[in-house]
């Protein structure tokens, strides 16, 4: 059980990555600074650093919790749980989102600072879900702020979470450049 | 006699308090009214056969056909008795029942609760809010009259700049199903497409 | 020098607040750093349980009692299912009542290594969740193998469980039983005689004995404050009286007595998981009554029978109809006294469910607790308390 790591996945080419560490290597050894593409390494720095500001509402909050800690640990991917909104890039709504909750979602929200995203998660979240017909909640937290991904479960599992963290981070990297 | 019939019968004879004292499923009940119910509920406290020391909730519930619409339910419990109790208090919108927090500490938020959720009102209540539903929230969401939906959304308002409330709009209707079979309750039911057939007869 | 006068502080603790447990928002009167007064606003989560319960079939409400304390999901739906049970006038079969009674411990220990250990890390110390949420993964494995789901598992039904266990999941758990104990030494060795985590709890919060009863204090709260109740020895349920187990009672009725009070349980626990595991490897036969008018047929049967397909049909549409009455059906859930007083109309949907939460009183209370303490000791008792906003705002 748990996360299964294949040896070698066709993604990453581990010979490849070795040869570019080791040209990067030389030419910092050979000249002192490395020639990137600033929108690259913008990228680059920004999907690797998505620090998450922790928003656990509800049920899927356990969940998330989970991701961060021993098995799953979503630190290596650069994503710290941040409890403060002015130092986080992406907001985890975690759980239902209640009338009575939404203004205050919304003030953590907009003390975010630019680029920021949001992960839905769960399907309290993303359109109410077991809740939707209740009179106390607020159907979709894309109703208050703008979502950039979607986990759908109830609750998502922790390595679902990991894939939408992974998802993000690809937008980032297509969609983000300097000016947004 | 069971024990439980007797410790009934035993509240209702000294307490002065209990309308009617009965056993359903096990558990006992007492019916009492809105002027009596501080001088029960101190009496099952106190008194060495009961010491009901805790009272573990407060709910109510709504009858809507009836006179007087609510039931303010009282769940106590006896350490060391080992039982419980179960008090009831009928009740309409006018009627204040008065509030258990002297007596029991912990009714100050069960009847806060009960207060938001039906509307009931408490008299000498410390400090009778909303507790749970919305800052602001009109009506009372767990009457029968309530619709499931309620009245109101919320959704962010870029002019705006702040989160607004707006009449609920659904995509889909909440589906409501109509379980009673046309065979058991076909007496006073018209079936669409009988009417006709009713009025002959 | 004039006299200064001072003037008390209004602080707005919350509704995001790490320490918070989630959505808790804390207005505070403070005079320097001493809380005064504290009103905690809750309804920050209320999502309406009880009123879409009404609106549910008796089935389609149980998955409602996964989402209220989402930390301890089968506890109450075991409240629901013997609140409905007593209404229908059922037995579940024995095996049934073990896996029950089997679950809810697992519910229990998941329970408390959360609170424990999210207890230690606000009071700063990070070990200790690192290490019990893989314990906490590995339990969760276990609500997979059983239901399929890792947290709102929808496991015990009104008549039973849903199915019995799988292949191998009995060995499995006695291997987890067997390497839980030397874990929870561990734990204990990194916290009862940590210097900051007894000198952040030792005399916080103290809560006396006529406190406990006055404010309806139950589980490990009142347990912690030297009452001996328990719903488990004193109103049995399922086949807990068959069980062998301690209950542990706390001397002083601080944030420590209750952390250790906690701690003792999970041992209990696990001591009565082992008893339920011997016990179902010799106990066979149904885990749900057999009675198709309230249980589904098995699958197997519904392919060849119409009749048992009609059933299902039935069943998962219109429901079954429960017998006007109405009961305080009440169960020992991890945080205390979880009930449901459910009452019944005679149609297929709950005329009208209360779900009395045990965190409910507790953080009720919480002004008591921290007058005249630090505000730091305010996420000290918060956290002691256990509380989880699903089922205090519903």
């Amino acid at each position: 059980m748990g996360v299964v790591t294949p040896a070698r996945s066709n993604l990453v080419n581990p010979a490849a990555d070795a040869a570019l560490s080791r040209a990067l290597n030389d030419e910092l050894a050979d000249k002192g600074f490395v020639v990137a593409q600033l929108d690259k390494l913008v990228n680059w720095a920004r999907s690797g650093s998505l620090w998450g500001l922790t928003f656990g509402l509800a049920c899927c909050g356990v969940e998330m919790i989970h991701c961060w800690m021993s098995r799953y640990d979503l630190d290596r991917f650069g994503v710290a749980p941040m409890p403060s909104p002015r130092s986080a890039d992406v907001m985890i709504v975690a759980g239902t989102l209640t009338n009575k909750m939404a203004p205050a979602l919304r003030k953590v929200y907009d003390q975010m600072a630019e680029p920021r995203y949001v992960i839905s998660m769960g399907s309290c979240a993303n359109g109410g879900g077991y809740y939707h017909y209740s009179y106390s909640v607020v159907r979709g937290c894309d109703r208050v702020v703008p979502v950039d991904i979607y986990v759908p479960g109830c609750p998502p599992t922790a390595e679902a979470l990991l894939y939408g963290v992974l998802q993000l981070q690809k937008k980032v990297r297509r969609v983000g450049t300097l000016v947004r | 006699m069971e024990p439980i019939n007797e410790l009934g019968e035993h509240i209702a004879r000294a307490s002065g308090a209990a309308d009617a004292a009965y056993v359903r499923l096990g558990e006992l009940m007492l019916e009492t009214t809105p002027d009596k119910i501080i001088a029960l509920l101190t009496f099952l406290r106190d008194d060495p056969k009961c010491l009901f020391k805790q009272l573990v909730d407060v709910s109510g519930v709504d009858w809507p056909e009836r006179e007087k619409r609510f039931d303010v339910v009282y769940n106590l419990l006896s350490l060391v008795h080992n039982q419980r109790v179960r008090v009831k208090v009928a009740t309409d919108e006018a009627t204040p029942v008065p509030s258990a927090a002297p007596v029991f500490s912990s009714a100050t938020w069960f009847e806060r609760e009960t207060y938001d959720l039906y509307g009931v009102w408490f008299a000498d209540h410390p400090d009778l809010r909303r507790i749970l539903t919305d800052y602001g929230f009109e009506g009372h969401p767990l009457r029968k009259d309530f619709p499931l939906t309620g009245f109101v959304e919320v959704r962010w308002d870029d002019v705006q700049k702040r989160v607004i409330y707006e009449p609920v709009k659904l995509a889909q209707e909440f589906r409501k199903f109509d379980f009673l079979s046309p065979w058991e309750g076909g007496v006073e039911r018209v079936l669409p497409g009988d009417e006709k057939a009713t009025k002959a007869s | 020098m004039a006299d200064v006068e001072i003037k008390t502080l209004t602080m707005n603790f919350g509704p995001q607040h790490p320490a918070a447990h989630g959505v808790l928002r804390l207005v505070i009167e403070m005079d320097g750093e001493i809380v005064e007064r504290c009103d905690p606003h809750i309804g920050l989560l209320h999502r309406g349980t009880e009123k879409l319960i009404e609106y549910k079939s008796y089935l389609q409400a149980v998955p409602y009692f996964d989402r209220l304390d989402y930390v301890s999901p089968m506890n109450q739906e075991h409240a629901y299912a013997l609140a409905v049970e007593k209404l229908l006038g059922i037995t579940v079969p024995e095996r049934g009542q073990y896996i029950r009674v089997l679950f809810s411990e697992v519910t229990r220990i998941l329970n408390h290594l959360l609170n424990v250990t999210t207890f230690a890390m606000d009071v700063g110390a990070l070990t200790p969740p690192l290490w019990g949420f893989e314990q906490r993964e590995l339990l969760m494995e276990f609500y997979e193998g059983v239901s399929g789901a890792r947290m709102h598992a929808a496991y015990f039904r009104p008549g039973g469980v849903h199915q019995d266990l799988p292949d191998g999941m009995l060995d499995a758990m006695e291997r987890w039983t067997v390497q839980f104990y030397p874990f929870l030494k561990d734990i204990e060795n990194l916290l009862n005689d940590n210097r900051i985590f007894r000198q952040r709890t030792v005399d916080i919060g103290v809560v006396s004995k006529e406190q406990a009863l006055d404010w309806a204090f139950s589980g490990p709260m009142i347990r912690a404050c030297g009452l001996p109740w328990d719903l488990r020895k004193s109103q049995p349920y399922d086949v807990y009286d068959r069980m062998d187990f301690d209950i542990p009672i706390g001397k002083t009725g601080d944030c420590f007595a209750r952390y250790l009070v906690r701690v003792e349980e999970m041992y209990q626990s696990a001591r009565i998981m082992e008893q339920c595991i011997k016990a179902l490897r010799t106990v066979k036969g149904a885990v749900r009554i057999d009675d198709r008018k309230i249980a589904p047929p098995r699958r197997a049967e519904m392919k060849g029978s119409m009749e048992a397909l009609i059933h299902h049909f039935k069943l998962y549409t219109e429901g079954y109809k429960v017998p006007a009455g109405e009961t305080y059906t009440a169960v020992e859930a991890p945080k205390g006294e979880f009930a449901v007083y459910l009452v019944s109309d005679g149609t297929n949907k709950p005329y009208r469910c209360k779900i009395r939460a045990p965190g409910f009183p507790h953080l009720q209370a919480l002004d008591m607790m921290t007058r005249g303490h630090q505000l730091a000791d305010m996420s000290a008792n918060i956290g002691s308390l256990d509380i989880v906003f699903g089922e205090i705002d519903r």
